[in-house]
């Protein structure tokens, strides 16, 4: 499994399950061999691997991103066997390729996603939250300001407007020939970006956790917790978990405290 | 950058960790700032054999916005989860040179015990490797499976989801050490097997539900000699893998899950969607290739299969070993077994000390089969006809008795539950 969102809300863990082309929702307190309440699979799910999912509680709907499929889903969030999206994004224009990210801000109705490509643009795309089809995305934030190489995990804080990215980089630079060669590339190492929501282009993170102290090598997941001011992060390379406070991300100023209401 | 170019052992990450957490939980200090000597993630210093961190540069000015300029940066973490110890996952035993090798996939090693190494399963005795091969030197990552090749003096390591490489090393191999050779292989590789006679090497891929058929000394960018792959192989998220080189037979172990890889393949024939069947172990022709069918499938409810995961063949008594993970139990069939059969013996039991088997191997020469457990730190021995819950002829250790397994596999995501305030993190 490669990604998971969590709905406080109806107290339910969603997750993609990549090698058998569903999504399961699990009561909040599963343990164990314990099955799903509700399950998504099938030909008409139009589901191929999906990699990441993110739930949009006010809206009442489960968005599913997929690698191989270069695509979004959207699922009610009831959505139970057999059922077909409610609405899709794919297609050229959208610009998605290996989708490995998506996180939804109901206040500012936007879908965030995050795509790595060899040819094409790797970022993270922003999307109304209601497009449909071959559509272009309103904001791709993208560039060599933007540190990313390669991307998976986004989390929105709606609160904010704010985006966490976990930039993975894991460029391997592995050379054989070299008389002791290593995969890490040190000078592409990975981090926890944040940006606003309204960016747009080759915009430089607004705040970020990088560096040798924070342990971090190739982060690939990423989480929040607003009340205690903390982002999480787990990371491939040191096969762990890592917590850090940053108080200063969290930080709220009096602009921003004008939330934009859910429609 | 140094620490990502050095090493640091074990006993030395386990102290650092030890501090960290000390201070942080202990204290109750809030350790933000980058402080010399304490993070658990720093450089080892060779000529002192301490801790450190290494300077490196902090990232660049940030523009200002809803959060401060330059908000951030290098910043240590308050907690960190992870295992200090070695995660035993796959097994190979060579009894001709009285050796046994396991691949670590939590910190990316392989080690090397006696054979005759182990206690009895009471001990709290941590067993010493001979030896261990790890390091960035060693390209070694996520690595899953394991082979020996006794005549040629070779390992054989997959890559699982990072790495992408098969590396082999001189049997002799230790420490920080480049590889032999290596050979990039598909992405999601797991189990390895070898067939001496063939002199090949079949690797099974996860992801694409594959089976791949290399020249045993293949490296680098080499093709592949055969592919199996198609909806005629059954192969569902094949893991284990056994080449039968007296038979000319290759067997795998299927989780049983399977979705179609693109829309092309989703649209071929009828309109397929993804599917969790029952786990299987399929046998196929040693030169099967390409969509070819499976000439026998074990799978049923009688079998006991539950996440297979390692599988190895006994030659000498024609059986056929199975590592099921997930109802904590070594399962042993008939090789030519097939169909919704029960096993011939079962070992499993709170008396075996069987906990997460991710591997097995068997010595047909000595009577034993080999165990690797995942969700302990620790492999397990029994006499080759053990059946039912016995307890292990003898338990290698690799950490001190009751150290929790945290079974990180390399997961790509998190999530916080903020109704209980708990880090959720997939595997």
């Amino acid at each position: 499994m490669h990604g998971i969102a969590y709905d406080a809300v109806h107290d339910e863990m969603i997750v993609p399950v990549h090698l058998a082309g569903a999504v399961l929702v699990f009561h909040g307190d599963a343990n164990g061999e314990e099955g799903p309440v509700r399950m998504i699979q099938g030909p008409h799910t139009q589901i191929l691997r999906p990699e990441t999912v993110t739930v949009d509680v006010p809206h009442g709907e489960i968005i599913v991103g997929e690698d191989g499929g270069k695509d979004i889903l959207v699922f009610s969030r009831q959505a139970q066997g057999d059922a077909a999206p409610l609405r899709i994004i794919r297609g050229l224009k959208t610009g998605l390729d290996e989708v490995r990210g998506v996180a939804v801000d109901p206040a500012r109705n936007v879908i965030v996603v995050s795509s790595y490509s060899k040819k094409g643009t790797t970022g993270l795309f922003v999307f109304n939250r209601t497009d449909e089809g071959d559509v272009a995305p309103k904001a791709v934030i993208a560039g060599p300001r933007t540190g990313i190489i390669r991307i998976r995990q986004v989390e929105v804080d709606s609160a904010q407007g704010r985006i966490f990215a976990a930039v993975k980089n894991n460029t391997e630079s592995y050379r054989f020939e070299a008389l002791l060669p290593s995969p890490w590339n040190s000078a592409e190492l990975g981090f926890i970006g944040v940006w606003d929501i309204t960016d747009n282009g080759d915009v430089a993170p607004r705040a970020i956790l990088k560096g040798p102290a924070s342990g971090m090598v190739w982060p690939a997941g990423v989480a929040f917790n607003a009340r205690n001011h903390e982002i999480y992060t787990i990371d491939s390379v040191r096969n762990g978990m890592l917590a850090y406070s940053v108080p200063e991300f969290f930080r709220v100023n009096s602009a921003e405290k004008q939330q934009p209401t859910v429609h | 950058m140094r620490f990502l170019d050095s090493w640091v052992t074990p006993a030395k990450t386990a102290a650092c960790l030890t501090l960290l957490v000390g201070l942080s939980a202990g204290l109750g200090l809030n350790m933000r700032t980058v402080e010399p000597n304490i993070s658990p993630f720093a450089a080892e210093d060779e000529s002192q054999g301490a801790c450190s961190t290494p300077s490196g540069s902090l990232p660049g000015t940030v523009e200002a916005s809803g959060l401060e300029t330059a908000t951030g940066g290098d910043i240590v973490p308050v907690r960190f989860v992870g295992d200090p110890y070695p995660s035993l996952h796959s097994v190979a035993v060579d009894p001709e040179n009285n050796k046994v090798v396991m691949t670590d996939s939590n910190r990316g090693g392989l080690l090397v015990y006696d054979r005759a190494a182990g206690t009895p399963l009471d001990s709290s005795a941590v067993s010493e490797p001979l030896t261990q091969v790890r390091g960035p030197a060693t390209g070694m990552m996520f690595v899953a499976g394991v082979a020996s090749d006794p005549r040629n003096h070779e390992l054989f390591a997959v890559n699982n989801d990072i790495g992408d490489r098969m590396e082999v090393f001189p049997s002799d191999a230790e420490g920080n050490t480049k590889p032999k050779r290596i050979l990039f292989v598909p992405h999601g590789s797991w189990g390895v097997a070898l067939n001496p006679k063939r002199e090949e090497v079949a690797i099974t891929v996860e992801h694409a539900n594959t089976v791949v058929v290399y020249r045993r000394n293949a490296s680098l960018g080499d093709a592949p000699l055969r592919v199996l792959h198609g909806s005629n192989t059954g192969l569902q998220d094949p893991h284990g893998i056994s080449f039968d080189e007296a038979h000319n037979e290759i067997s795998v172990a299927n989780h049983g899950n399977w979705a179609p890889l693109t829309r092309a393949e989703s649209l071929q024939g009828e309109l397929k969607g993804g599917k969790f069947d029952l786990p299987s172990i399929t046998t196929y022709a040693g030169d099967a290739n390409e969509d070819q069918a499976a000439t026998r499938k074990i799978q049923g409810k009688h079998t006991e299969l539950n996440w297979p995961m390692g599988i190895a063949l006994d030659p000498v008594h024609d059986e056929i070993a199975v590592a099921s993970y997930g109802n904590d139990s070594i399962l042993i069939f008939q090789r030519d077994a097939q169909g919704d059969v029960t096993p011939v013996r079962t070992i499993g039991g709170s008396r075996t000390g069987i906990a997460g088997p991710m591997g097995v191997s068997i010595d047909a020469k000595n009577d034993e089969i080999w165990v690797t457990n995942y969700r302990e730190h620790s492999a397990a021995v029994f006499a080759r006809t053990a059946r039912g819950n016995v307890a292990p002829k003898r338990v290698l250790r690799n950490a001190p008795s009751g150290s929790p397994a945290v079974g990180f596999g390399n997961p790509g995501a998190v999530a916080y539950d903020s109704k209980r305030d708990q880090i959720l993190v997939p595997n």
